[in-house]
């Protein structure tokens, strides 16, 4: 029993960074850009996070500091898919490769040092409740702000104008732009404000999971959370379970660890990467007759219908 | 309110165009990449120094750049032939584990006649990359999972599936190292052929190119997946066999890819070790890119790419920067390479500044 | 100048929802020597149509005639190259959708621009939402109930589009005009995709707006529709006006049959001359009782019973979009039939791969060329070998031999007289006309046994008209069999021996010759059984 309490506290912790780099992708994917560099931008935002923090000795300066980064390297991302219409895989692909190297380049002198971060709250007696206390009281306070992120996430997108433009951008650019909706500056800004959101997950890696930062820090959850947007079927509130899904698979590996049972750990770890493969195929045999996906995603936008 | 920019997409796009695009396009990312290096504290002269005349005319560097192209080429080869039918496989990195896992364990348990086993270490290994790549296209055919995941995952599976062998069962008694045993100078290395750490690997990469060019440009099937490349709806209406083109291809690739990890830890380190393969998909990808997915261009690109690396290592010994900007040195390149093809695919118009249409009508108000 | 503040920025909370347009001039929109021309292609040549307030007035012609052409230059999506313009009176220079709306006009295409997956407020928010200042859901939703109330239909606007019938989605689209103030409506072939009864609603429907003073164009090429609710008429015809408004009494739908097909150089008779010298009468091609799904607006099947003999062409006339493209599919093996019986040479080749039917001789030229029948980026000599490499007919098992395959291609090339390309050059680079060329020297080989064309002239120039209707002459001499699917009925008058109609996804016929005229075949192909 105190096994299930200690796994499933840390659960969050597992899930919002995930939850955080989904929701990026739902609003970047939502436009109908296909964003597979969510890596890259993690990455960007984890050191940058990192840097800032120890710089100004200001974990609040560092998350800031990462979710911009995450927007920058997600400018490049937008111009090349957005602006100059290349192909979004490969944009993706390089944008991965960029991140993994800019932060490789950027972060050797600052591997290994412990990071000032987000620390769990302590609400005094609230936190000392059993069960519920270790579960929902005590998170650090970025885990509190992603699920409120993604609370807000899916109001403005299915309760707002704003949400609706975007989505409409995603399901067909051409009767948006019919409609006066500038289809080229709403994708734009959407692969920022998900760059953002990514950039923000690297931050939340660094500075409030493991509180330092070392090469190959993101370890493939960028990719997991792209397997994680289509198994939410782009909406935020499928998001959450689905991130809460994952994290406690994440996080069941460390606690099973603890309990000393003689488990094989490195096939422990593959079980986030299997998960994330075995979710993928269930939901395509669900979702057989009909995809989800807002159907422009990938599909880079150019006006043909004016001569 | 009409747009300053109007954009067409061109209908067909002349060879000469798009042959300037690409050569542009590199031109930019190796400038691009030369003032990133600057930046970073190397002198132009150094660049040239270590980019050119090391890797390429210098017999050690040369010799570690053939050693360092032998997987690429493979890779590159499996890279261009897939991706011409638009199959992401990102999964180049675990098909190449998986073939190296296989060569090693072929190795470590002696299986077979020792006169035969580098054979069969090369067959397991091929067997086992295209199996590896096998899973995703068999979810991809079936039910429509996306391969750029799938692949991906299993290339973290495989990476772990390395770690837990070489930790367990694989590791090498005699040291503390979670590396393998040494594999047997006769019967499980590929010997070097006398330049520098060049070994018989290079002769089954280029040997592996041969037959692909015969495959893509003197066989039908190259036309095949031509076709199908451009237009799979064209082609299944003039009957040509999609489905079995595709999987063979797909196939094809992932053995290429497992093969690159038997020369890998054949040729190269002669045992199974934690980060035997790293870094080979990006390169693929730009290899096959830049070689305009032809497997024969495949050959001198991905030594140029392999002459990179070596430019890397020498930057890392004497200029204390790390391996990673290799990496974005490729990312730029590449970047620049994709946004350059723009103006190839679209023709650009710029409409006239000023009183937009409307303006006038409303201006201009005429009674009948 | 009231006027001009209600247009741009719909005052909706001082204006009536339905209000009287302030007419300054009888005519609502006057088109005057309108040309366009795309790519060397005349959609308009210098034409004309006008209509007043409060009329309903309706342009017909075939496919290709140049009315939603016509129409897409009122709404903005177009620009002129020559030309007026003039809207209530004043010259206006359209510049896009938006700018149309602002100066009242609004049209509803044959494609609702609506977003499936969203519900009917959440469209009508986005699409209306500004112009009407509006940013709730629940605001717009009011106002459209209110609108739809009004001209005396209701509409759910919690639904989501994609549960909606056509007629409903058609509904939506209107409502959306009437929030946006559009004061002239557009409606093309509104009626083409709806029963019998929806079609009357939506016509009463447009009546009605008519009499509350709006300005109605009507595109159809349904005659009934036409003689029963239309004022006046506009016939075009290959771009051109024909027919310039004139009042509906006293026409009846032959006359109108014969202005939307012309006085025609082709007589009838000459189909009559072709079946009588028919001398063989073994079918080539035969389909009984085929039942082939169709995507349109029935949801339903279409069924097919005719039999093609060898030396014989059997022409299917009728405009565009009613199945035709479904029933080619069909017989060349794309997509399934649910049931009956295709059969070639007593072959049964209803389950039949693709490949199967092409060795039995079975040739498929496509409308949509580029789509599946040629690859536009490879080059000519690869295409014209493509269809036979699978059966290793260049070279051996194990080498294509690419001399082989150019030897053929320079021997297509000459015999059917291709231009404009070298064996080399990419097949996107042809003509239209050489492209066709090039097709039918691939697929009219000594093994074909039948034939189906389908608007095989399309979009050709005159010469290389000749040349095809040639090269399928020769090919039905030496007897193989030939269906011919066009809409441009002199082609098919000119080629036939035969002729069977389609229309509303059913076929017609095939017809004997002796019953057969040319307005009956108008009335047909309008839809009027």
């Amino acid at each position: 029993m105190e096994f299930i309490v200690y796994w499933l506290s840390a659960t969050p912790s597992y899930a919002a960074p995930l939850l955080l780099a989904a929701l990026g992708l739902i609003i970047n994917e939502r436009s109908g850009v296909l964003n597979l560099g969510a890596e890259g931008m993690m990455a960007c935002g984890a050191l940058a996070g990192a840097l800032v923090s120890l710089a100004y000795s200001s974990p609040l300066l560092g998350i800031v500091a990462a979710a911009m980064a995450g927007a920058s390297l997600a400018v490049v991302f937008g111009g090349l898919t957005v602006v100059l219409r290349c192909d979004q895989v490969v944009s993706g692909l390089i944008l991965v490769a960029l991140g993994a190297g800019i932060t490789g380049l950027l972060g050797r002198n600052i591997v290994g040092q412990t990071l000032p971060g987000f620390r769990e709250v302590d609400l005094g007696v609230i936190s000392d409740l059993p069960v519920v206390g270790p579960l929902i009281f005590s998170q650090n306070t970025l885990t509190y702000f992603s699920f409120l992120f993604a609370a807000v996430a899916w109001w403005w997108m299915y309760r707002s104008v704003g949400g609706l433009r975007l989505r409409a951008v995603g399901e067909s650019p051409s009767t948006a732009d019919a409609n006066g909706i500038n289809v080229i500056t709403t994708r734009f800004l959407a692969v920022v404000v998900g760059g953002g959101f990514c950039g923000l997950a690297g931050g939340y890696l660094a500075l409030a999971s493991s509180f330092v930062w070392v090469e190959g820090m993101i370890a493939g959850r960028g990719w997991i959370a792209i397997g994680l947007v289509i198994f939410a079927r782009w909406n935020p509130r499928h998001a959450i379970l689905g991130a809460l899904l994952f994290g406690a698979v994440e996080a069941l590996i460390p606690r099973v660890q603890a309990t000393g049972v003689d488990v094989p750990i490195y096939l422990m770890m593959m079980l986030p990467y299997l998960t994330t493969l075995g979710v993928l195929v269930v939901a395509s045999k669900l979702d057989e007759k009909r995809s989800r996906e807002p159907a422009s995603l990938g599909m880079p936008y150019a006006r043909q219908d004016r001569h | 309110m009409s747009s300053p920019f109007e954009l067409m997409p061109r209908q067909y796009s002349p060879f000469w165009l798009r042959a300037l695009c690409l050569i542009s396009g590199i031109a930019i990312g190796l400038a691009l990449a030369t003032v990133l290096l600057m930046f970073n504290g190397v002198d132009f002269k150094g660049i040239v120094r270590e980019f050119v005349l090391y890797s390429f005319v210098s017999s050690r560097g040369l010799a570690q750049t053939i050693s360092t192209g032998t997987p690429l080429l493979l890779v590159g080869l499996a890279s261009a032939i897939v991706l011409k039918l638009r199959f992401w496989n990102i999964g180049i990195d675990g098909q190449a584990w998986l073939g190296a896992i296989a060569a090693s364990g072929i190795a470590i348990y002696e299986v077979g006649d020792p006169s035969f086993r580098l054979l069969i270490m090369a067959c397991a290994a091929i067997i086992a990359g295209a199996v590896w790549v096998g899973i995703p296209v068999f979810f991809k055919m079936r039910l429509g999972v996306n391969e750029v995941i799938s692949t991906l995952m299993l290339t973290y599976v495989a990476f772990l599936a390395a770690q837990h062998l070489l930790y367990g069962d694989w590791r090498d008694p005699s040291t503390s190292w979670p590396v393998s045993v040494t594999f047997d100078e006769n019967s499980e290395r590929l010997q070097r052929i006398g330049f520098g750490h060049v070994h018989d690997g290079v002769w089954i990469a280029l040997g592996s190119a041969l037959f692909v060019s015969y495959l893509m440009l003197g066989h039908r099937f190259g036309l095949f997946l031509s076709a199908i490349g451009l237009s799979p709806k064209g082609s299944k209406a003039s009957g040509l066999p999609v489905p079995v083109v595709v999987i063979l291809t797909v196939l094809i690739g992932g053995g290429l890819c497992g093969l690159a990890g038997f020369v890998i830890v054949a040729g190269q380190e002669y045992r199974l070790t934690q980060y035997v393969i790293h870094d080979l998909t990006f390169s693929a990808i730009l290899i096959a890119f830049l070689a305009r997915f032809n497997p024969i261009a495949v050959v001198p690109v991905s030594f140029l790419v392999a002459g990179m690396f070596t430019a890397g290592e020498t930057l890392k010994a004497f200029y204390q920067l790390p391996l990673s900007l290799i990496l974005v040195v490729q990312a730029v390149i590449l970047g620049s390479v994709i946004s350059v093809e723009f103006f190839s695919a679209y023709r650009v118009r710029i409409n006239g500044f000023g009183l937009s249409n409307r303006q006038i009508d409303e201006e201009q108000s005429q009674q009948l | 100048m009231g006027n001009e503040l209600l247009r741009r920025r719909g005052n909706w909370r001082d204006a009536r929802l339905i209000r009287m347009p302030q007419r300054n001039h009888s005519a609502a929109l006057s088109l005057k020597n309108v040309s366009k021309t795309f790519d060397q292609q005349k959609a308009l040549i210098n034409a004309d149509f006008s209509v007043d307030w409060g009329e309903l007035h309706a342009l017909l012609g075939e496919n290709g005639a140049g009315k939603s052409t016509l129409m897409n230059v009122v709404c903005g999506l177009y620009t002129a190259d020559d030309g007026q313009v003039r809207i209530d009176g004043r010259q206006s220079f359209i510049s896009d959708p938006q700018h149309a709306g602002v100066l009242g006009v609004g049209m509803v295409h044959q494609h609702f621009k609506l977003i499936e997956s969203f519900t009917v407020a959440e469209n009508l928010l986005l699409s209306c939402g500004d112009r009407v200042g509006i940013s709730s859901l629940s605001e717009i939703s009011k106002r459209a109930k209110e609108v739809a109330e009004s001209i005396e239909f209701s509409i759910d606007v919690e639904s989501r589009i994609s549960s909606l019938s056509v007629a409903e989605r058609q509904r939506i689209e209107i409502t959306k005009l009437m929030l946006l103030g559009a004061d002239i409506l557009i409606l093309d072939e509104p009626t083409a995709v709806l029963t019998d009864q929806e079609a009357s609603n939506v016509l009463g429907l447009l009546r009605r707006l008519a009499s509350r003073g709006k300005a109605v164009v009507l595109i159809t090429h349904r005659l009934n529709e036409v003689i029963e609710f239309a004022d006046r008429v506009t016939v075009m015809r290959s771009g051109e006006t024909v027919i310039d408004g004139v009042p509906l009494k006293g026409l009846t739908e032959s006359d109108l049959a014969i202005a939307m097909v012309g006085e025609g150089r082709v007589p009838v008779e000459s189909v009559l001359d072709r079946a009588q010298s028919r001398t063989t009468k073994i079918p080539r091609l035969k389909l009984q009782e085929v039942s082939i799904k169709m995507p349109g607006r029935k949801q339903g099947s279409a069924n097919f019973s005719f039999e093609v003999a060898a030396g014989e062409v059997l022409g299917i006339a009728g405009v565009g979009g009613n199945g035709q493209t479904e029933l080619t599919q069909a017989l060349i093996g794309l997509i399934d039939i649910e049931s009956g019986s295709i059969t070639v040479d007593q072959d049964d080749l209803s389950n039949a791969s693709i490949t199967k039917r092409r060795q039995h001789g079975l040739r498929l030229i496509p409308a949509d060329r580029a789509g599946y029948a040629l690859i536009p980026d490879l080059q000519n000599f690869e295409n014209l070998a493509l269809t036979k490499i699978a059966t290793s007919n260049f070279g051996g098992r194990w080498w294509l031999s690419r001399r082989v395959m150019r030897q053929n291609a320079k021997e297509m090339f000459r015999t059917s007289n291709i231009t404009g390309g070298t064996i080399n050059s990419k097949t996107r680079l042809l003509s239209g006309g050489n492209a066709q060329k090039l097709l039918l020297a691939r697929e009219l080989d000594t093994a074909a046994s039948v034939l189906i064309a389908h608007s095989p002239t399309r979009g050709l120039d005159i010469r290389a008209y000749a040349a095809v209707h040639e090269v399928i002459r020769r090919s039905v001499a030496n007897g193989a069999a030939c269906l011919l699917i066009s809409e441009d009925l002199d082609e098919v008058l000119t080629l036939s021996s035969r002729v069977g109609v389609m229309s509303r996804e059913a076929f017609h016929g095939p017809f004997h010759p002796s019953d057969l005229s040319r307005s009956r075949i108008g009335e047909l192909m309008a839809g009027h059984v």
